[in-house]
């Protein structure tokens, strides 16, 4: 049985792409990986190592082809579409390099439409989380901006606490600080820490950034779709 | 954000106003598709039922005469010849065998507004030296003209037929040089002579008629036509004119009398008529097809630029039916925004159309009628049409793999 307190399990995990096509190319070699709630782990490793596609197979946005992966004790190839799309909406959110805010809303509606989704119609609880998250991410004066109006800092900690609104139990970021300057960078890297300390939520962040890397708690090595090492790490510089 | 309103709503109106001008443009070329057909179709409606209404102001909708007399060759047992031309017989003047039976049991028919008999044959009308070869029909005023609008046509005197009265046309009048409350003579070729008193003179508006048209009391009809106590034919008013055809052969099997209906006895005009619905059917046919095309292409173009939206949607946990509603909303909005709009554009051409074509005393050309459910046709018509315009785009918004929307 999993314990309760595993939010991410992944047994031999591969995944190709062009399968049954001379193309064919295997991306993910049998990758063994498990979460503990309440991490936050970094996943390094060179360009075309695989650290997005394992991204997306964790994520439900792409089946694995062989192995097994538990999201919270969930088995996910046990899943029709329909209940992967609810397990991804609840359990997992995503911080992408780019934000994909919706232009057409404010950064307020931003983070409530996860929610909405979920429920079909705006309730007032759902307005209250929403405006919680962004004072959690410092962007209360900000939240009824248009999201193009905002800085590209504050367009991502929006995604932020959009990725937050359904309380997912993981929180996938890939390249989430990539598009931002140091200054801004940092700022979005302290919110995704404080979620993390103040929360318990498992956080698995991609990224090429070395310094960044250096501020989680797990180093995680991909190489050509194998993970190479795995240690834990003492976060430095705050 | 309302309170009420479902997340696809939302989200559709959301984009619809992201994309303000294309949104506008679609929504008047769906305006203008539906003004062109309202207006097409309240003109051709209108055009339509005014030439029935004139066509049949004197012309029954159904004719009801004796079956045709037919040559049976008479052969002996024996005899082996065989008769390879039968003239046809000449069909002599006769009366409908037991015609106030007849009459009751066509009056009976649900669908029949008003039935009257007449009694009809060639005749002279003579004044003085001059003379003019009529059409006579011996009518029962009261029931007749609940079949044919001859009251409205009366231009001078009262319609008026006593058994020593007659009607007569402008043409008529004019060839004879009679006015009302002159005398005319009535013969026939059965020998039949009657001095009548003119005392109304009518105008069809067409000559022919107005020449040749004579009335005269029923009565006085059977005596010059020696057809006593007879009458040569049933004229039927039906509520549906289009579906004389069809009565009249009820009539038909009913009575075993021959009932032609003016769509088979004016087939030339009534195939002029379907022409013409034919030639609607599709104008509207086509300009509901470019609306569509319309909307169908604006949605597929913002599909395209939307595809990493709508794959966030989907990794944030929208489901593909919230995806497809999402999009099948914005088609119906469009279409039923445009027909709004399309339908008052419609309305307004109508209005300005009635107020240029005019008859040369001001009166209307076209007596158009604003029908409300027109515009509720257009209006449902265009939601429809928009929505299934949005259906191959929705799906494939809603197919949308999130992650190669969000990778691509």
């Amino acid at each position: 049985m999993v314990e309760a307190a595993e939010t991410l399990r992944l047994e031999g995990v591969r995944k190709s792409y062009n399968t049954g096509t001379p193309l064919e190319a295997e991306v993910l070699h049998g990758i063994d990986l498990r979460l503990a709630r309440g991490e936050f782990a970094a996943l390094i490793g060179p360009s075309g190592s695989g650290k997005s596609t394992l991204l997306n197979v964790i994520g439900l946005l792409d089946p694995p082809n062989a192995g097994r992966l538990l999201i919270e004790g969930r088995e996910s190839s046990s899943l029709d579409d329909a209940q992967t799309t609810r397990l991804r909406g609840r359990a997992i959110g995503f911080v992408f390099q780019y934000h994909y805010l919706l232009p057409a809303f404010t950064a307020l509606e931003n983070v409530m439409m996860p929610v909405l989704a979920a429920r079909g119609r705006p309730d007032s609880e759902m307005r209250a989380t929403a405006a919680e998250l962004l004072d959690k991410v410092g962007l209360t004066r900000w939240r009824d901006k248009k999201t193009a109006e905002l800085s590209g800092g504050q367009q991502q900690r929006v995604a932020v606490a959009r990725a937050l609104a359904m309380k997912p139990a993981l929180v996938l970021a890939d390249e989430p600080t990539g598009n931002l300057d140091t200054q801004s960078a940092d700022g979005v890297f302290e919110v995704l820490r404080k979620v993390n300390r103040d929360g318990g939520t498992t956080f698995l962040i991609v990224t090429h950034d070395p310094r960044l890397a250096q501020r989680c708690d797990r180093i995680i090595e991909l190489v050509d779709g194998r993970i190479v090492a795995d240690r834990p790490n003492v976060p430095s510089g705050g | 954000m309302n309170r009420f309103a479902p997340f696809e709503w939302i989200a559709a109106m959301r984009f619809m106003r992201e994309g303000l001008a294309q949104t506008l443009l679609i929504i008047v070329g769906v305006a203008l598709g539906v003004g062109v057909i309202v207006f097409m179709s309240a003109l051709i409606a209108g055009l339509q039922s005014n030439i029935i209404r004139r066509t049949l102001n004197y012309v029954a909708p159904i004719v009801v005469v004796p079956p045709e007399q037919v040559a049976r060759p008479q052969r002996g047992e024996r005899s082996a010849a065989l008769a390879t031309v039968v003239q046809p017989r000449s069909q002599q003047l006769r009366s409908i065998d037991q015609w106030q039976k007849a009459l009751t049991q066509i009056r009976r028919l649900p669908e029949v507004v008003a039935a009257t008999p007449v009694v009809s044959g060639p005749g002279f009308a003579l004044r003085g030296d001059a003379s003019n070869s009529v059409s006579m029909t011996g009518i029962e005023p009261d029931s007749y003209l609940q079949v044919i609008g001859l009251g409205d046509k009366i231009v001078a005197g009262r319609l008026l037929l006593g058994t020593n009265d007659m009607v007569i046309g402008t043409e008529l009048a004019r060839d004879l040089g009679a006015g009302v409350g002159d005398k005319l003579r009535l013969t026939t070729a059965t020998g039949g002579t009657e001095t009548l008193t003119v005392t109304a003179i009518f105008d069809f508006g067409n000559k022919g008629v107005n020449e040749r048209n004579v009335y005269v009391g029923l009565r006085t009809a059977q005596n010059l036509l020696d057809l006593t106590g007879g009458v040569s034919s049933i004229n039927v008013k039906v509520q549906d004119p289009f579906a004389a055809e069809t009565i009249a052969q009820t009539i038909q099997g009913q009575t075993g009398l021959e009932a032609d209906s003016w769509i088979k006895t004016n087939a030339q005009f009534f195939t002029a008529m379907a022409a013409q619905s034919l030639s609607n059917t599709l104008i509207r046919f086509f300009v509901g097809l470019t609306a569509a095309l319309g909307i169908a292409s604006v949605l597929v173009v913002s599909v395209v630029q939307k595809s990493k939206e709508i794959g966030i949607l989907r990794a944030m946990g929208t489901s593909r039916g919230q995806v497809l509603r999402l999009f099948l909303l914005q088609g119906a909005f469009m279409g039923l925004v445009g027909s709004l709009f399309g339908s008052a554009l419609g309305w307004a051409f109508l209005l300005v159309w009635r107020g240029i074509a005019l008859n040369p005393d001001g009166t209307p050309i076209f007596v158009i009628v604003l029908e409300p459910s027109l515009f509720l046709i257009a209006a449902a018509g265009a939601t429809l049409v928009g929505t299934l315009a949005a259906v191959i785009p929705a799906r494939r918004a809603a197919r949308l793999d999130p992650a190669v929307a969000i990778r691509g």
